[in-house]
């Protein structure tokens, strides 16, 4: 009955879709506005439906209704209601629904929002809006139906993979897949701006904040999966450059660098087929990293369908390569730019420049990540490309990046006078070399860590003193205190104050990265009991094990006792998990935070080695608090970025534009 | 077209450097995957790439110091048998006459160092469900390439 439901919905979405997308080329053709009204009914219609066809698998999931295949691959009796729950994004079919289910509340929002305004673009961004959710409505009513029956209907179901029973798994997907639809929604505007061959910057304006949300999703579901990874998964990493992690953090890339060079469109009116060329490439790069996780084509240990989805997603893809290249190189005559660059010293040239190095990082990942398979074709190895080759190839391009993040913001646009240079780098320039010069004495003397260390103060130098000497103007102009000063500056710039407030969370993500690529520290070793092992400055002392039967596992901890500097600092317990239906243990590892350093406890074995006998992983890793920190801050510069003005929409947007100016321009 | 030339050496030197950042990182990075006979054959195996390595660990063949952590063992697939040493944990599913990936490089005396070993799952195993699941690869602990 449910799974009836679900899948009528479904079928009803996909044609209300097809309707979607030929309702504005019928109304453009008889010039009648009714067609483009429905067009926008048929966007309301898919979302009641789709919502519909969710909450019946949700409701199949936490009902366990085993009448349903996937309900009984991604629940058992015995599973928690919330994990039930996650179980609609546990597995391939449900989590292209969950996909689907956001991109048509997107599309929901952007026929509701702009129901009076862009009338001439509309119909088209809804037409694309319903191209891109008949795509994934065709994909589950036709390829991977997530309401399929199963029979003889079983007694129990098989139920999620033991590592997806974790808090994160409730975040951590719809985050992700948040920040892919989001894409959607520029993509779609810069479509409709190029089939209406209205290619002013009005579609950059209005699809800002739009962008501005989806880069934050992004974002953020990169990093709690790093979060994850870290915290649960127990192999002491955050990022292993594995191909699905680069699948969900290449998008990102683009991303960024369409958020950047919009700016340089905005103000300069340049870069027109290349901000047009970004958005393609973002969103392509979302149905890419599907096409490359579902197809199971790269690497075994992925245990991925190997199912006709793959080709679906790489036909589609295709469809949207030609397609939107297409129409960009139609419209080519209209792309023209009406300025040119005037200086290499300048915001433009440094904006620019953050263009070509995040283009090269995301051609780097994309090269790694799909070489093996180049190199199968050709030449019939096999071969695996490892995290080295990620790193030694980001690493420069990031700390290029970092480095521009601290001139992009403070350099003058058209050309840089040596004035303004000298007034906005020289104090941040000195202050950077002085800690540059205690960290080397101190005793970081590598290369790429004192460079990133360095570029981190110098990109914060900027920002801080910056901000000051407009708090100083402000003081002076208007008698304000400190905190009133940065309350009105960033309520007047919120872009530029939000944006800064976002280097800030990327610089403590960069200062934590580079700390724990450089200084980790990793010692194994069997312990007896009553046995020490010192790393760093930490001495751990194993103290026994212990055995407990667990609602659903067997669990087996070790205790270790920690003495941080020769001082006792508690008693720490990793366990391993055995579940029964798993053939390996889940390791769970535990760990000590501080703000310098964590120490991360892995227990690694013991069965073999009788009962007093425990084999140990101690890692320490120092400042990746400050990743997470980093990510806390981006959160809140997003805030401040996208918070709503308290005049109305129409003057925020003209205001925003008119706001856009270095306070020491003024 | 002054302006077009200075674009044009920009472009150059801005793709040359990535070239040879792309060429470096790939130099050090790839990793063959080879069998036991595939690296008897080659004449001189090279003594610094990274290797990956296929096979059966032999059954009797397996030496284990618990207590150091040093396992030593011989990997076959069928026609040619290399002897391995490994230090470290192995992971769990990890035996004699179980099929095994190890990861290192080779030695002067045909000794194939590995720095990571892991395990093949069972024929029968069937991961709990298909789909998002990008980290099965810990199912397979001891696996530690993750880490750069």
């Amino acid at each position: 009955m449910t799974a009836a439901l679900g899948h009528v919905s479904i079928i009803l979405a996909l044609l209300l879709a097809l309707w979607g997308i030929i309702a504005p080329i019928l109304g453009s053709r008889m010039r009648r506005e009714g067609f483009f009204v429905s067009a926008r009914v048929a966007i309301l219609g898919q979302f009641l439906l789709v919502t519909l066809a969710s909450s019946s698998l949700i409701y199949a999931l936490v009902s366990t209704d085993f009448s349903i295949r996937y309900v009984v691959f991604n629940t058992t009796r015995s599973t928690p209601i919330y994990y039930r729950v996650t179980g609609l994004w546990g597995a391939l079919e449900g989590s292209l629904l969950l996909w689907e289910w956001i991109l048509i509340i997107f599309s929901g929002l952007v026929a509701w929002t702009y129901k009076n305004r862009h009338q001439e673009l509309m119909p088209w961004v809804l037409m694309i809006l319903s191209t891109v959710s008949a795509f994934f409505l065709a994909v589950l009513a036709l390829v991977s139906n997530p309401f399929e029956g199963v029979f003889p209907i079983p007694a129990d179901g098989r139920g999620l993979n033991a590592l997806l029973e974790d808090a994160n798994m409730i975040t951590h997907p719809p985050l992700l897949y948040t920040g892919f639809v989001g894409l959607t929604v520029p993509y779609a505007f810069a479509m409709a701006a190029l089939i209406k061959g209205k290619l002013d910057d009005g579609w950059i304006v209005t699809t800002r904040r739009w962008t501005i949300i989806a880069w934050f999703f992004l974002t953020m579901g990169n990093l709690v999966g790093a979060w994850w990874s870290y915290h649960v998964l127990g192999w002491g990493g955050y990022w292993a450059w594995d191909p699905v992690e680069n699948a969900a953090f290449m998008p990102w890339l683009p991303a960024t660098a369409f958020l950047h060079s919009i700016q340089v469109q905005e103000r300069r009116h340049m870069l027109k087929v290349w901000n047009l060329s970004l958005i393609i490439i973002a969103f392509s790069l979302t149905i890419f990293g599907t096409f490359l996780t579902r197809s199971g084509i790269l690497s075994s240990i992925h245990a991925f369908s190997n199912g006709p989805v793959g080709s679906v997603f790489l036909a589609f893809l295709a469809f949207v390569l030609l397609g939107s290249f297409g129409l960009l190189a139609y419209r080519a005559d209209h792309l023209k730019g009406q300025s040119e660059l005037d200086s290499v010293v300048s915001r433009e040239s440094a904006f620019l420049l953050n263009n070509v190095v995040l283009v090269s990082a995301l051609f780097t990942i994309f090269l790694g990540t799909i070489f093996p398979l180049i190199a199968e074709a050709i030449t019939g190895a096999k071969v695996s490309v490892g995290a080295p080759y990620f790193n030694s190839v980001t690493v420069p391009l990031f700390l290029l990046l970092v480095f521009l993040m601290g001139v992009g913001p403070m350099i003058a646009w058209r050309k840089a006078s040596w004035d303004n240079l000298k007034r906005n780098f020289l104090w941040p320039a000195l202050a950077s070399l002085v800690i540059a010069l205690a960290l080397f004495i101190w005793r970081v003397r590598d290369f790429f860590p004192l460079l990133g260390f360095t570029l981190s103060v110098f990109v914060t130098a900027t920002i801080l003193f910056d901000t000051a000497l407009a708090v100083r103007a402000r003081h002076r102009l208007a008698g304000e205190g400190v905190l009133a000063a940065l309350r009105t500056l960033a309520r007047r710039n919120q872009r530029r104050y939000g944006g800064l407030v976002v280097h800030l969370g990327i610089v403590l993500i960069v200062l934590g990265i580079g700390g724990s690529m450089s200084y980790s520290i990793e010692r194994q070793a069997t312990l007896s009991v009553g046995e020490s092992l010192s790393v760093g400055h930490y001495r751990i002392r194993f103290e026994g094990l212990r055995g407990t039967q667990q609602p659903t596992h067997y669990r087996v901890e070790g205790a270790f006792r920690i003495f941080n500097n020769g001082d006792e600092s508690g008693i720490f317990f990793p366990a391993l998990k055995f579940f029964p239906n798993q053939q390996s243990p889940v390791g769970r590892a535990v760990f000590r935070s501080t703000y310098a350093d964590d120490l991360y406890l892995i227990l690694s074995g013991f069965s073999e080695l009788g009962q007093n006998q425990a084999t140990l992983k101690v890692l320490i890793r120092p400042l990746v608090t400050w990743i997470w920190l980093g990510g806390a801050i981006i959160a809140l510069g997003t805030m401040v970025a996208i918070w709503p003005a308290k005049n109305s929409r129409q003057n925020a947007e003209s205001s925003e534009q008119a706001n856009y100016r270095l306070p020491t321009e003024s | 077209m002054h302006r077009t030339r200075r674009f044009l050496i920009g472009g150059v030197i801005i793709l040359a450097a990535l070239a040879y950042l792309i060429y470096g990182g790939m130099r050090q990075a790839i990793i063959y995957f080879v069998t036991p006979s595939e690296l008897k054959s080659q004449e001189r195996p090279s003594k610094d790439k990274f290797l990956r390595m296929g096979g059966m660990v032999v059954p009797g063949s397996l030496q284990k110091d618990l207590k150091n952590l040093t396992y030593r063992f011989q990997l076959t697939d069928g026609i040619e048998t290399v002897p391995v040493y490994f230090h470290g944990v192995p992971p769990d599913l990890f035996s004699e006459g179980k099929g095994a990936v190890v990861v290192g490089r080779i030695g002067a005396d045909g000794l194939f160092i590995a720095t990571t070993i892991m395990a093949k799952h069972a024929e029968e195993y069937s991961p709990p469900h298909q789909g998002k699941t990008p980290y099965q690869k810990s199912f397979i602990p001891g696996q530690e390439e993750k880490r750069p």
